[in-house]
Parts: structure tokens; sequence; C-alpha cells
């Protein structure tokens, strides 16, 4: 027999450290007992999370291998001592190894009381549902006065008091036994058919079927025609498998989508119940364990991109095509990175399609502002830039001086709102912009990039120019389909296609160096494989930091507090493992105390594509008293300022027509979020007002004079700078919003070229990054669309230097 | 009369916070109630020279200046937070300024119990020799399904409850003078501040 003693008390000295010493010793014929002590074991704190870490661990293995648990208690204060009482909160938490397991309580102290009060606490604490042991009762094994109870050896003196512990020991034995065949599940059975319940998705309720025989789960079929694509489908694969597999519940969620991981298995528990077996007994069966083997993996190839983003896989892609083989890690089971929750269209001036649209309102404007900056203000390496710009504009709005007009676009003009954007001081005073030389390349060649795209297979919807959230000019290309998945599925089609490998859940833990030059990585592959790769050159496309709370506060000099308890719009993923790996071979970073939060986030998920998102000029942004506060054509952190300033909590509103322009949603998906009180719907604003608990006066005031505003086309209130749509066709919609993080502007330094660039400013060998991982770009505030032009520009450009440096691969034209 | 009211958990979100900051302003004409914070203090840890670290020195001080405590806690498996019990024997083994201090008990959980045991512990606790606080009789204050209790004002919404507090507070408030004439002054405070459990046995307090 297998036990676990846990000494109760972190002091020095301990009687019970000896009683439990003395157990061991005593009783080492009939059970081999091993002592945990609490000495390291941190004070418990909800939220600040350590069930991962290795001393928790420790506790939690070692309990769930032993075949019991004795606990030795001290009383302090007439209960358990603290320390005694965290370890067992951390191990009802997240983790639970003393559901049902043997428990015997004894306990020294001091005094003649022997610790009984401290005992009758811990018996009731192990009885919470949370911990759920099964205690032994009666036998209570109190040893008083416990400074006179051993001799030199550390042996109990009195007789009597031996025997006692031999009777409760034996008792226990016996106990541990019977406790732990009531533990064994039952053989499961089920009333076969074919039952129909739900899987909770990321967009609400997911239809599912579940197929039983007599004594087996044979199918699991869920539809997932609601479901944004690309995020959680990996799970909806690996769990039905991983369940119908194992024939077991216990099965582990998906890393990056465990809502949706969890939202299956309890689907199917239900079916199970359903069938008058009972989902526990599934639950505590284990799957059978693949034993964990250490498979060395040795791969070769030219080059290797680490992350299966939007920049990897256009680096792969790039790489590809110039007939070189090519390799890409992702430390996620799913491809995509961050572009798949991206809204879609990219940043890229492309005059001669713009022009074919009308302005809008606001516009010109917008374009008169801009030749009206005192050119003091603008930096001197743009300054040549802005004056042949201003002759554009100028030239533009002549040409228009009576007539509506045309959109205008040109490269000059996204280079400078680029800059103009970009351009940030923070807390102390420091003033950041965009680097001149890599805002060129990233605006001269955005369009390249969407003509490449297409190229590769992604068709964008020419019917319409599109003005991403933030993004200041309506110059944005979309791509049919699912917004920023449709890149990657061309992207990954293209690349697999072509011969490319991609290896998921394979995070990578080391660059590895020749004579100062990288020439490959160590990862850590799945099933405990270690993954070695030699190449001729790495590009990290790893994404930023934005998953990444405690680097976020540490670098922080922008916002004056970031909270512990964030959102983000960004993957879980993004957690700055290619800034630590660039900075492991001495890249410099750039402008890593500057990051960007996403103003209008879901509250509760940090997401961008709940409820209804619409293009900036159809925004009516009110607060929780039903009021404007902003005008809603504002930068992202003019934005984000003022939803602060106004309690963080805001709503979009919206009506029938305004519905019509969101470039996110389906009516099914919002008949979902109404169902499910995410989103809000009336058919007159008083009673949206009444859902909100708004005054509804209010409201509707806030919302005629919006009304009357896009009518004289203009605001007197908040200046917006366009209008589209009034508010006024039933039903309207509210959407709750809450700032969120969403892209972290620092990062390692390149050049032009992509290379990664030491703290003397020298080009490391064989290293390459490309998209959020690299800083400099973006400077302090990015354009909404124009990551996605980064991405697949520098992804490119990263490629193309990697092959002629490293491969003498010049490029195809 | 000026009351410290101690939230007794780490938590950065909990309704017993919540509950203390409804009691501040709501009986604000009849009591001053200053919130004290547990979250930066260390794990208890017996410490050799008997010293309190800073933290736990500027909460006694609070409490030792204040006619009475009140004592806010959730309940985690079955008991009071470690977190809470850890600020207990910091004041138990070092400056013990809850030696005749006048102290009443409430709680609040998301369940329906509202830390009923969590309290019948916390009396126990309070009651040590260590401790000798003066645990107000009678009253129990359990705030049940806490998360749905207080509207976004912080306002408790059921009527009954608010009406229950009040007679709670006031009973206390009543409780804090009563005991003022009672308790001869400093009679235990005279004695030795500094406690260790092994005292217990040599019959000294």
């Amino acid at each position: 027999m297998k036990l676990v003693g846990i000494v109760g008390t972190n002091a020095k000295k301990s009687y019970n450290r000896e009683l439990l010493e003395f157990i061991q010793r005593h009783f080492s014929d009939q059970a081999e007992l091993e002592i945990l002590e609490l000495t390291d074991v941190p004070l418990f704190n909800e939220n600040d999370d350590q069930s991962q870490s290795p001393v928790i661990q420790a506790f939690n293995e070692k309990i769930t291998a032993a075949d019991g648990v004795i606990i030795a208690t001290p009383e302090h204060n007439h209960s358990v001592p603290s320390a005694l009482k965290s370890i067992i909160e951390w191990l009802s938490f997240k983790l639970h190894p003393l559901d049902g397991k043997p428990v015997m309580i004894v306990g020294a102290s001091y005094s003649v009381q022997g610790s009984s009060r401290a005992q009758l606490h811990l018996r009731q604490i192990l009885d919470a549902p949370g911990v759920n042991a099964s205690v032994m009762p009666g036998s209570e094994f109190l040893l008083g006065r416990a400074q006179t109870a051993f001799d030199d050896q550390g042996n109990l003196k009195e007789s009597g008091t031996v025997a006692f512990l031999e009777s409760c020991f034996a008792k226990f034995m016996k106990f541990t036994d019977l406790v732990n065949a009531m533990n064994v599940p039952d053989a499961v059975s089920y009333q076969p058919g074919t039952y129909a319940v739900t899987a909770v998705g990321h967009n609400g309720k997911l239809p599912m079927s579940v197929t039983l025989s007599k004594d087996r789960i044979e199918d699991i079929q869920i539809d997932t025609s609601t479901e944004t694509k690309g995020i959680a489908e990996v799970a909806f694969k690996r769990i039905p498998k991983a369940i119908i597999d194992g024939q077991t519940l216990a099965v582990d969620a998906v890393s990056g989508a465990s809502m949706t991981s969890h939202g299956v298995i309890d689907g199917v528990a239900e079916a199970v119940k359903a069938a008058g077996a009972n989902p526990d007994d599934l639950k505590k069966r284990q799957a059978q364990m693949t034993k964990a083997v250490q498979n060395i993996t040795d791969i070769t190839t030219d080059v290797v991109v680490v992350g299966a983003g939007g920049a990897g896989l256009t680096a792969a892609a790039k790489v590809l095509q110039q007939g070189r083989n090519v390799l890409v890690v992702e430390k996620f089971p799913a491809v995509g990175g961050n572009t798949v929750r991206a809204g879609g269209p990219m940043n890229a001036a492309d005059p001669e399609w713009q022009h074919q649209f009308e302005a809008i309102p606001g516009e010109k404007h917008t374009l008169t502002e801009i030749t009206q900056i005192d050119e003091a203000t603008i930096a001197p390496e743009y300054l040549a830039d802005f004056r042949v710009l201003k002759t554009q504009i100028n030239a533009y709005l002549k040409e228009n001086k009576d007539q509506r007009g045309y959109l205008f676009d040109s490269t000059l003009l996204h280079r400078i709102q680029t800059y103009l954007g970009g351009k940030r001081t923070d807390l102390q005073g420091h003033q950041i912009y965009g680097q001149y030389d890599l805002v060129k390349v990233l605006t001269d060649h955005a369009l390249e990039s969407v003509k490449w795209l297409e190229n590769i297979g992604v068709d964008f919807d020419k019917s319409q120019v599109t003005m991403p959230v933030g993004a200041i000019w309506r110059r944005g290309h979309k791509p049919m389909g699912d917004q920023g998945f449709a890149f990657i599925k061309a992207l990954q089609k293209f690349v697999t296609d072509q011969g490319g490998r991609i290896l998921t859940e394979t995070p990578v833990q080391s660059l590895t160096t020749t004579a100062g030059k990288v020439d490959g990585l160590i990862a850590q592959g799945p099933d405990h494989t270690k993954v070695i790769v030699h190449a001729k050159a790495v590009i990290l496309a790893s994404g930023g930091f934005a998953a990444n709370t405690k680097m976020l506060q540490q670098y922080n000099t922008y916002w004056t507090a970031i909270d512990d308890d964030i959102k983000t719009t960004n993957s879980p993923a993004m957690t700055g493992d290619g800034i630590r790996l660039g900075t492991s071979v001495g890249a410099d970073l750039v402008g890593m105390g500057f990051s960007q939060m996403m103003p209008v986030s879901d509250p509760d998920t940090g997401e961008l594509f709940s409820g209804l998102q619409v293009p900036p000029q159809n925004f009516v942004m009110v607060n929780q008293a039903g009021k404007r506060f902003v005008n809603e054509y504002g930068s992202r952190d003019e934005l984000t300022q003022a939803a602060i300033d106004n309690g963080s909590l805001f709503y979009l509103i919206a009506d029938d027509e305004i519905k019509k322009t969101a470039y996110n949603t389906t009516q099914a998906k919002l008949d979902a979020q109404v169902a499910a009180g995410t989103l809000y719907r009336a058919d007159t604003l008083s009673d949206l007002a009444k859902q909100l608990q708004m005054d509804p006066a209010v409201l509707t005031k806030t919302i005629e004079n919006y009304n009357s505003y896009v009518d004289a086309g203009e605001d007197p209130e908040f200046h917006k700078n366009a209008f589209d749509l009034k508010v006024q066709v039933a039903p309207f919609y509210a959407t709750p919003r809450k700032p969120a993080t969403h892209h972290t502007m620092g990062g390692l330094k390149i050049d032009t070229g992509a290379h990664v660039l030491n703290a003397d400013g020298q080009v490391i060998d064989g290293l390459y990054a490309a998209g959020e991982v690299a800083g400099g770009i973006h400077a302090g505030n990015r354009l909404g669309g124009n990551s996605l032009a980064d991405i697949f520009t520098f992804g490119r450009i990263a490629a193309t230097n990697a092959l002629q440096d490293e491969l003498t691969v010049t490029p195809l034209g | 009369m000026k009351l410290v009211g101690i939230v007794g958990t780490n938590a950065k979100m909990s309704t017993n916070r919540q509950l203390l900051q409804y009691m501040q302003q709501h009986f604000a004409d009849q009591v001053t109630i200053e919130i004290a914070e547990i979250t930066d203090l260390p794990a208890f840890n017996e410490p050799e020279d008997r010293v309190a670290p800073a933290a736990v020195q500027a909460l006694s001080d609070q409490i030792k200046a204040a006619d009475g405590v009140i004592f806010a806690t959730p309940e985690y498996d079955h008991s009071i937070p470690a977190a809470l019990k850890s600020a207990i024997e910091w004041l138990s083994y070092t400056t013990r300024p809850l030696i005749n201090k006048p102290v009443m008990i409430v709680g609040a959980s998301n369940g329906a119990l509202g830390t009923s045991r969590a309290q019948a512990h916390l009396r126990q606790i309070l009651e040590a020799p260590e401790l000798k606080a003066l645990v107000m009789p009678n009253v129990e204050y359990l705030l049940g399904h806490s998360l749905q209790a207080f509207d976004d004002q912080g306002n408790l919404t059921d009527h009954d409850k608010v009406a229950e507090l009040a007679d709670d507070v006031t009973a206390f408030l009543a409780f804090v003078t009563l005991t003022e004439k009672i308790t001869p002054e400093n009679k235990f405070m005279e004695k030795n501040q500094q406690f260790s459990w092994s005292q217990i046995a040599d019959g000294r307090d």
C-alpha cells in the first residue's frame, strides 16, 4: 500500500512531522508512507493560479498516485493552520486529487486538547464539494502535550498511545481498500439510440447527435454551420475522436478552444445521462495513456518558419514559389494564428479601383485638414512625401470643388496616415513614430501583396471598399468568405499543395546557432517528441504578446494602467515567444512600451466578432446612461480612452438598415446572441433603453439628435467626421462593448529586408522576422487594416531575403 | 464611533468587499467604517523574532485605533479562506490587537447558504485564547446568492436583507458601547503582547 502524509504546518519545528515520521517507521512493513511538506506552498489566491506550478503539481501527482492520505494537523487559533488550508484550497480549485481519496486525520498539539477542534474543522473542510475526500469516521487520534510524548529516538513513549495508533492505522488500511473498491466505476450500459443534444460553441449552441450502442459511444456528429471558421474546428474534430477512441469523458481540452472542448464533452455527457448511464463514471474512466517515449525527429530544410499565422504561411508560400523547401512549426493545434481573428479588409492604396466609388460626406474635410497640418510638426524624413501629398490633395479638391467626387487615395496618403496614426508620446514623454524606411516599404508594396494573394487563391470582393475600425480611410480590400480565415484557407492550401510541411502542436524551445549564425531550432513535438530542425534561415512569424498580460504590464509605458484581468481580442497563443527567441540570440527591441487596445470588444470574451460590427460611419456609441460620448470616427486610442472615462462598458446602437452593413454576422448568429443575452434587440428605442437600464427619454433624444446630424452632415457635439445611415428602422440593436488588448506595437528590431538586428544595428545572420513579432513600423499605434498589409508584405520580404542571402536564390520576378 | 471592516479574502472580485462598501456608505451617518484589505499580507510563517511584518503592523494599528471590527468572510471549502486565516495567525502571533475588541461577523457567498459554516469556524477561531476577541453573540448576517444581491450602484436590492443588516449594525453599535463599560481597561493588554502556541502548555495564557 502506498500512502502520502501531509505535515499540516510550515513551521520549522513540528510534532506533527515527528508523528508522521514515527508512523512512517512503525508501519513500514504495511505501507510505504511518503511525507510531503507545506514549506513551499504559496498562499492560495484565485487571481494568481499556480495549479500548474511544480510544487502544486507534485502534491497533485503524488496524491493521485497514492492509495490513501494521512494529514497531521496542529491547532492554531482553534482551527487548522492557514498553510494547510491553503494547499487544500489549491487542491480544490482547478485540480481535485482528493476527490474520493481515503483520508485519515491525526494531530498533535502542545495542549491537552491535542488538536481536537482543528480536527473537527478539517473534517468539515475535507467534506466540502470541491474537495470531496472520503475521511475515515471515528478513530480520532489526538496527541496532547506532544512536547512530552516522544523519546530521544522520536518514538512515542506511551505504549497505550502506540496501541491506539495501531488500531487506528489497521482500521485505515481496511477503510482504504473499501473506499478504493467503491471508486471503481461500474460497467457502463446505455439504452441504444441516437440522442439529440446541444454543444456550446463560440457563437452559441450547436446541435449535436450522439449515437450509443449497448456498451459503446459509437458516433458524435456536430452541426458547426453557424460557427466561426478556424478557431474551434480542431476541437470539433479532436474531442469527439478522443471520446470515441477512449470511451471516456476524461479527455483534455484543446488548447485555445477550451470552451468549445468542454461544450462538446458536456453535450456527450447529456446524451449519456439520457441513455440511463452515469456520466461521472465515464469522467473517472481514464483513457488508455500512450506511454511517453522521448522520440527525436531530426529535420533538415532550407527555411524554417516559426508560427503558422498569416505572416508565417505567406513566408512559407513565398519560399515554395522559389522552388525551395520549407517547414512551418506552430505551437497550437490549428493554423491561422491571429489572422483568423482579423476582420478581413487589408489596407492598400489602389487609386484606380477606389476612383470608381463616390466620396462620402466628411472625407473632403479630412483631406483638407491634412493640408492644413503645420509642416514644423512633420518629421524631416517624411517632409518631402508630405509636400507631394499636399499637391495631390489640392489638385483633387480643386477638380471636385463643385461636385461630390470620387474616393481619393494614393500611396503617399497611406504612408502619411500610417505615420500620423503611429505618432504617440508615452507617459514618460518619449515620442515615437513609424520608421520611415519601413513605412515606405509597407505602403509601396501593400498593393503588390493584394495582387500576390489573388495569385495564391484569395478572392477579393471588388464591389465595395471598406474601412476597418481605426483605419482612418476607405482603402480596405475585403476577401470573399470568412473574414481573416479566407486568407489562411488559401495560404494553407497553397503551402500543403506545394509540398510545404506544417508541424502543429510544436512549440519552439530555442534557436540553434553556429559561429553566430542562426541555423535551426529545437522544438517540443506532440506526445513528448523532440524536434530538431536544421535550416539555412529561420523566419520568426510568431506574433506579438497581447495574450501575455504580465509581459504587457512589464513593458507598458503608454497606458496609465493595464488591469490584471483585461481581456484580449487575440488568440491565447500570442505570448511573445518570438521576442523571447530573438532576444536569446541578441536581437534588439523597439517600441515595446506601446500597445493598442481594441475599444469595441466583447465585454466577456474580448472577441471582436460578436454582436453587430459595422463600418464606423454607421457606429453610434452610447455610454451606460444612453448618451453619446465620443466621435465614433476617432482613433482607437481616442475611443479607448473615452470608453475608460465612461466606465469602460458602452453600447453600439444600430437599426435594421445598419445591420445590413455588418461584415461579421448572419441572422442566425444574431438570433442566438439575443437569446443568450449578449446582444439586445427591441422594436422601439424606449424598449431597448429599458433592457439596458437606461432612461428611455435620454436614449431616444440621443438618437434624435444623431439623426438630425446625419441630415445636416455635421455633428456639433462630437464632430463625427463621416456619416452614412440614420437610426430609424425597427428592430433596434445594442451591442455591448469594452476595450481589450489588441496589438502589441513593439518587437524585434528589423531592417527593410526583414533581417533581425542586434543592439549595434547589425544583422543577425540567418534570422528574419515578419508581422507583429517585429516592431518599428506602426510605432505607437497601428491603423486598422494595416496589420494584414504588414504580414503579407513583410512575410514575402522575409522569405525573399532569406533565400537571397542564404541560398543565393534570386526572385523569379 | 469608528470601525474597521476587514475584507476576508485576497480575491480581486469579492462580494464581501461589496458588502462592506455598501455598509460603509449606507451607515455613514451612524458610524465611520474604514475598509481594510488582507491582499498584501505575506503568508503566515512563524517568525523567530516575533516581529510583525510592516503590512501586518499597519493592519494591527488600524484595528487598535478602532472601536470595533467587522469581518466579512467568504466560504472556501466549508471554512474561512486560507488568506484570512493567515492574517489572523499573524495578529495572534505578533501584536494581538483583537484582545477584548468587539467583533461582528458578516459573510456573502454566491451559493444559497451565505457562509454559515465559515462564520461558525471564524467565531470559534476568534474566541481562541490567543485572540480573545469579543465576538457579538446572537447575530449572524448571511448573504446568499451574493452575485445577484447588488445593483449597479452597489446597493443591496433585497429590502428584507437591508432591514436585517440595519438591525444588526444597530445592535453591534450598542454592543460596542456595552463592552467598553464591562471590560476593565487593558486588563489583558498589560500582559505579554506576544504569543506562541507552545505557551498554551505552560499555562501562561
